[in-house]
């Protein structure tokens, strides 16, 4: 080796060990599984798994509940409970299972349980709980011994247990009056760390009564960006990658799932000159639904005609989907502005950025196809806050005809869960007043069995086809990307929840 | 700069934040009731009504003014409601990141002008000047996001040299500032070059060159620190910018900054953290304000003999 090469190998040698070493965290294989999801989590406390984010840390990873729902049919499983009884028409009997220890070593019983209920009703606490009513039918508990937990409500309730299935529960130390961000659980993992805006580290708890998860660590990151998060797979930062966008899931690693959401348009039916029936027809006519799919929706969402999916207990499977027929729409808006139906009024189409991939691309299409259609239709795209403003009640007094862009999950498996608030005249979401409707929810949500299903059928063809309250779009299909060398299929529940015990490395 | 100076700035700007700070408390509170946005949907009327007396929001706009009045000259910034932490306790977690993002950035993009605006000046007119000219205003030009992901795709999936997000050693770094730096970059340049061709054809240039001046003290000694100073201004302006954070940058990359902070907190209307956001940025803005006069002063002798 001459002298001139040495002179310019070495520095050029020094330079590309640099660069390796300084590129070797992005290289190196990772023995811990990464999961990147769209945004930190708000809350690690147990009550509050309303929020995706906050849920899919802790539910069954961190945290368990007294019972699962069996993603395929919504089915009770038991998890903490083993069994469940009604001892009266308001009592439910819970037997709770033996042998279990919270993450700092104290017992899980049912002291724990009560407690655990009571936060999470608690009005001071402000808990964010999946659990639709739970708050306003829960009377009390009572400790028949420490395996064993009464809970009594104020109505008859059928379904306690698939409602308990979002209570979390947490040790009995967590703190009564204040949030906790170090959540105890009972669950296969403990959180080794939170580190504020980066990650959250979960760790497996030897001491899990049941299977111990195949990964031992895990890392939950977050990127607001669907690309990066794709690419992050791609290189090996991270194994899996939820919430990647339509036109983003075009490798062989994206796998596709019915994520129990359901998108609609929300007629606020009474205003005019929607509350004519004709006009809220001539709106669902004129949309077409086959030339939004694959383009602007999910090549495998389906076009839906209730806001539950198929698997929901009380889905109404007779009813048909809506064509697309511009021209019947047209002559609909004819006959009612011949009989003095003010239909050239201008109807706003509410949008909430981000509800759903392309959402606002979404609504400009669907606003061409009403338009085309003879309507007057303005489209306006609102951020969160002011588009719950137009979801919840009350609703303001002078407020123009309109329709809001909406998606509905059921992940419970039963109708009680989207109904009642959403279409009852005293629904805090609902633009629906129809007393017989009323009638028919509330039935249903005592009734049980065959007869509990048949009135949850009957309430889903008033609203789609009898009231046509609502636009219904899509039960809508999402994406993840996942690595090769992982084992893991998202299911119908992985919105709300990372099943860590069923992901291993190939 | 003398002390007298500095008191009177500093007094100006107290006065200035104050009047800030009073601003932005009414504006975050016209953006809307934030309590939808911490309960779930199907909560009670009695639960939402329950959490506007927690937080103090059932009462007068002006009741809940002297509060927070009263808080603020405690310095208590309030809680949080998203993190459920002290405000300036979230802030302060993510302001140095943003600070040393951005000073990096800058630091990089100012240096880089300086060089490639006095050659594009210097050798004005040659396919050098043609091609520092493409480059840069290309830069200028191109938006932040559009170059992160490019970034990304380049060398974070397909050349595998680069992390493609997230924070940590250095090598994480180098995106984020590469693409911060960008426009800066693009615009300092071309700033430096005009003031550098306007200083180069003054009179005192030719001075120095009839007196047999080197060609290179002329350039980086005589000219180019005349021409610094409208780059200083632009860089103290960007500065002042970048102190709120690039969000866009921050949103792209993971970057726990201030930025992203910031818009979130606006977003969930967060106001505790909006406001401990502003203030602190506020704060940096001042003393970045501060330090471009005394750089000023320092090259330009006619701004000491004012001050």
């Amino acid at each position: 080796m001459t002298a001139q090469q040495l002179r310019w190998g070495a520095p050029l040698l020094t330079v590309l060990l640099l660069g390796t070493a300084l590129a070797s965290p992005a290289m190196a294989q990772a023995q811990a599984l990464t999961v990147v999801v769209t945004d930190e989590p708000k809350s690690l406390d147990p009550c509050d798994t309303d929020l995706s984010n906050n849920s899919r840390v802790l539910r069954n990873n961190i945290t368990e509940t007294l019972v699962n729902l069996n993603p395929a049919d919504g089915s009770v499983l038991p998890s903490l409970a083993t069994e469940w009884s009604q001892v009266d028409e308001l009592t439910w009997e819970f037997k709770l299972r033996d042998g279990v220890t919270f993450h700092d070593g104290t017992p899980f019983d049912a002291a724990a349980v009560a407690a655990a209920l009571t936060r999470a009703l608690s009005p001071d606490l402000g808990c964010e709980l999946a659990a639709s009513g739970l708050p306003e039918i829960i009377e009390g508990t009572e400790i028949v011994d420490p395996l064993t937990l009464r809970i009594k409500t104020s109505v008859v309730e059928p379904i306690l247990p698939n409602k308990l299935s979002a209570l979390d529960i947490g040790a009995i130390s967590t703190p009564a009056d204040s949030k906790t961000r170090e959540p105890i659980g009972t669950g296969p993992y403990t959180l080794a760390a939170w580190n504020e805006g980066q990650s959250v580290v979960l760790a497996a708890y030897d001491g899990y009564w049941g299977d111990k998860p195949a990964i031992a660590d895990v890392n939950i990151v977050w990127r607001a960006e669907s690309a990066v998060r794709a690419a992050m797979v791609d290189t090996g930062e991270a194994q899996i990658a939820f919430e990647i966008a339509p036109q983003d899931a075009t490798t062989g690693n994206d796998r596709f799932y019915s994520n129990a959401e359901t998108s609609l348009l929300r007629i606020d039916q009474s205003i005019a000159p929607l509350d004519d029936v004709r006009v809220r027809k001539a709106l669902n006519l004129a949309i077409d639904r086959d030339g939004l799919i694959g383009t602007i929706f999910h090549p495998e969402a389906q076009k839906a005609m209730q806001v539950v999916l198929p698997s929901v207990f009380g889905y109404n499977p007779d009813i048909p989907v809506w064509t697309y027929d511009p021209e019947q729409a047209r002559a609909l808006l004819e006959e009612a502005r011949a009989e003095g139906v003010a239909v050239d009024t201008e109807i706003v189409l509410y949008g909430r950025i981000g509800i759903y991939p392309n959402s606002s691309e979404s609504l400009e299409a669907i606003q061409a196809m009403l338009l085309d259609a003879g309507f007057n239709v303005r489209l306006e795209m609102l951020e969160t806050n002011p588009w719950l403003a137009r979801l919840l009640k009350p609703y303001a007094e002078d407020r123009q005809p309109s329709v809001l862009q909406s998606q509905i999950d059921n992940t419970e498996g039963d109708a009680v869960f989207t109904l009642p608030s959403r279409f009852t005249t005293d629904g805090n979401t609902s633009t629906i007043a129809d007393p017989a409707l009323d009638k028919l929810i509330a039935d249903a949500s005592k009734a049980t069995g065959d007869e509990r299903q048949k009135l949850f059928q009957e309430a889903f063809k008033v609203i789609a086809v009898d009231d046509i309250n609502i636009i219904p779009l899509f039960h809508m299909v999402t994406s993840a990307r996942i690595s090769p060398t992982v084992a893991y299929e998202p299911d119908v529940q992985a919105g709300n929840e990372l099943k860590l015990k069923s992901i291993s490395f190939n | 700069m003398s002390a007298g100076y500095f008191l009177k700035r500093t007094v100006f700007a107290l006065l200035a934040l104050a009047g800030l700070m009073i601003a932005v408390f009414f504006l975050v509170r016209l953006t809307g009731d934030p309590v939808n946005l911490y309960l779930p949907v199907d909560a009670s009327q009695g639960a939402r009504d329950a959490m506007r007396v927690k937080l103090g929001l059932d009462q007068p706009v002006f009741f809940q003014f002297l509060d927070w009045g009263g808080q603020m000259l405690r310095l208590d910034f309030g809680t949080s409601l998203w993190h459920n932490r002290p405000a300036i306790q979230v802030v302060l977690e993510a302001l140095p990141n943003t600070l040393a993002l951005g000073a990096i950035a800058l630091t990089i993009a100012f240096g880089g002008a300086v060089l490639f605006g006095s050659i594009a000046a210097v050798r004005a007119g040659s396919w050098v000047d043609r091609v520092i000219n493409l480059v840069s205003q290309a830069a200028a030009s191109v938006p932040d996001f559009w170059l992160g992901l490019m970034c990304i795709l380049v060398f974070a999936v397909t050349l595998r040299i680069l992390p493609t997000s997230g924070f940590g050693g250095p090598i994480y770094w180098v995106l984020p500032v590469a693409c911060l730096l960008a426009r800066p970059f693009g615009t300092l340049v071309q700033i430096v070059r005009g003031s550098m061709l306007e200083a180069l054809n003054a009179a005192f240039v030719r001075t120095a060159r009839a007196k047999g001046a080197q060609a290179g003290r002329v350039t980086f000694i005589h000219a180019l620190r005349n021409a610094m100073l409208p780059a200083i201004t632009v860089t103290g302006d960007l500065a002042a910018q970048f102190a709120g954070g690039g969000g866009v940058v921050e949103v792209v990359f993971g970057f726990p900054g201030i930025g992203k902070l910031l818009i979130d907190g606006i977003l969930k209307r967060d106001f505790a953290l909006v406001q401990a956001s502003i203030f602190c940025v506020a704060i940096v803005i001042f003393i970045i304000n501060i330090a471009v006069d005394m750089l000023y002063a320092a090259i330009d002798p006619r701004v000491r003999i004012e001050q």
